[in-house]
């Protein structure tokens, strides 16, 4: 063995190496999902498939979660985080029932929400919320995120791993982009075809969307769930 | 790839098939022409459509239309979909570890009048595909867009409505794609070309 430097004896055992430490907290858990308002209802979906990588964790966790009767939270990104934030949701809506007797409105879910993100501004949660519901006067609502809070009240929105496929075409189909046909307000039966075709497509060619579809609908009679089967490969 | 950005598709139909591209030139995020098209014609009843690095586009077409002159002159007879698909993947190959910049999509009629649609990766892998192709910075929209609005045997008249608007929704969703798109629609007995005008954002 040959020594490094004249006049010392050979080692052949690292005496030091650098270890390089790092902190990665956040982990890309896949999905879609959407929402669209309608006149007097809202329908909120995703689908059921948990990722990280090229694995699949699960077949079914929800990504949506009923937090009142009126409205309905949908997350997508690091999943972990995801549970994190809709559990301090659901516990702030615990206490201000609480303090004011009465649950919250749509547009308090959504501001409070804002906020919530923006606390972690630096140290931000992984997640693109997405909520559905209706607001005081019973029309949808749909308010959407980025991962620190900034938000912004829509008639339709995708985000997920397949927001890119699907984004554009509800421009088309919902929103009636580049279309000479005259706006109209769509029927729930219309959204629901549109919503399910929006998901079949994605599953095509996204391979972190897929499995189920959850589908909330949200009406003046309250919250009901549908579940509908996407492609397993 | 998205240097210039752009975006090319591909549908077939009913005896027919279209192309379509954007129009758009930038250098990253400053548009600096509107009236760049990417589709070149090689044949009577045969497209390419190149989107990618734009000095590299314009270098390619030239060589394909040099190429697919070469053929005719040689061969005495029309370029078939087929055969210049492997031309362009074997061009393409020859650069395997220096390449161009640009992933090609074709569309064409055969000989029969049957349709024919490829497109291919920067290396030159070829995919044929039966329903639709598509390239370019914008490829994720157009994949959602076609493969939602997209159904077989189109007629001519349709499938122009359901190429562009397939294109003009993905592009508005893309900021290095747009300012206007060109359809060309290939029939049996005439090539229908097409300027779209669309959002200029």
């Amino acid at each position: 063995m040959l020594s490094t430097y004249p006049g010392q004896p050979a080692v052949d055992h690292p005496v030091s190496a650098p270890i390089e430490h790092r902190f990665d907290p956040y982990v890309d858990n896949g999905g879609t999902l959407l929402s669209i308002a309608g006149d007097e209802f809202c329908v909120v979906a995703a689908d059921t498939r948990q990722s990280e990588g090229y694995l699949i964790n699960s077949r079914y966790v929800p990504k949506s979660v009923k937090l009142s009767d009126k409205t309905v939270i949908s997350m997508g990104g690091c999943y972990a985080d995801c549970l994190t934030l809709t559990k301090r949701i659901q516990q702030s809506m615990e206490w201000y029932h609480h303090a004011h007797g009465k649950t919250m409105s749509t547009a308090a879910v959504a501001q409070m929400l804002s906020i919530m993100l923006y606390q972690k501004r630096f140290f931000p949660f992984y997640s693109w919320c997405i909520l559905g519901g209706l607001d005081e006067e019973g029309k949808g609502a749909v308010y959407t995120y980025d991962p620190v809070g900034s938000y912004e009240r829509e008639s339709c929105r995708c985000a997920g791993s397949a927001s890119s496929l699907i984004q554009p075409f509800l421009d088309n189909q919902i929103s009636f982009k580049n279309q000479e046909t005259q706006r109209r307000n769509l029927s729930l039966e219309q959204v629901l075809r549109i919503t399910k075709d929006s998901f079949t497509s994605a599953t095509e060619r996204d391979i972190y969307t897929g499995d189920y579809l959850e589908i909330f609908v949200i009406t003046k009679n309250g919250v009901q769930v549908q579940k509908m089967d996407l492609k397993k490969d | 790839m998205a240097y210039n950005g752009g975006a090319v598709v591909a549908m077939t139909g009913k005896n027919c098939v279209a192309i379509a591209c954007d129009k758009r030139l930038g250098v990253q995020a400053m548009t600096v022409s509107m009236e760049f098209k990417k589709t070149f014609q090689i044949a009577p009843k045969l497209f390419i459509g190149l989107p990618g690095l734009a000095t590299d586009v314009q270098t390619l077409a030239e060589k394909f239309r040099f190429k697919a002159n070469m053929y005719k002159l040689k061969e005495e007879r029309e370029l078939e979909p087929r055969t210049f698909a492997h031309l362009v993947s074997s061009t393409l190959y020859e650069r395997r570890f220096s390449p161009w910049y640009v992933e090609p999509v074709i569309a064409g009629l055969d000989k029969e009048n049957r349709p024919f649609i490829a497109s291919a990766d920067l290396i030159g892998c070829l995919d044929f595909a039966e329903d639709f192709s598509v390239s370019g910075t914008t490829s994720n929209q157009l994949f959602g867009m076609c493969e939602s609005l997209w159904e077989p045997d189109l007629e001519p008249e349709e499938l122009f409505e359901t190429i562009s608007q397939a294109l003009m929704n993905a592009v508005d969703r893309d900021c290095l794609s747009g300012w206007g798109a060109e359809v060309i629609v290939i029939t049996p007995d005439k090539v229908i070309t097409r300027t779209l005008k669309s959002r200029q954002d």
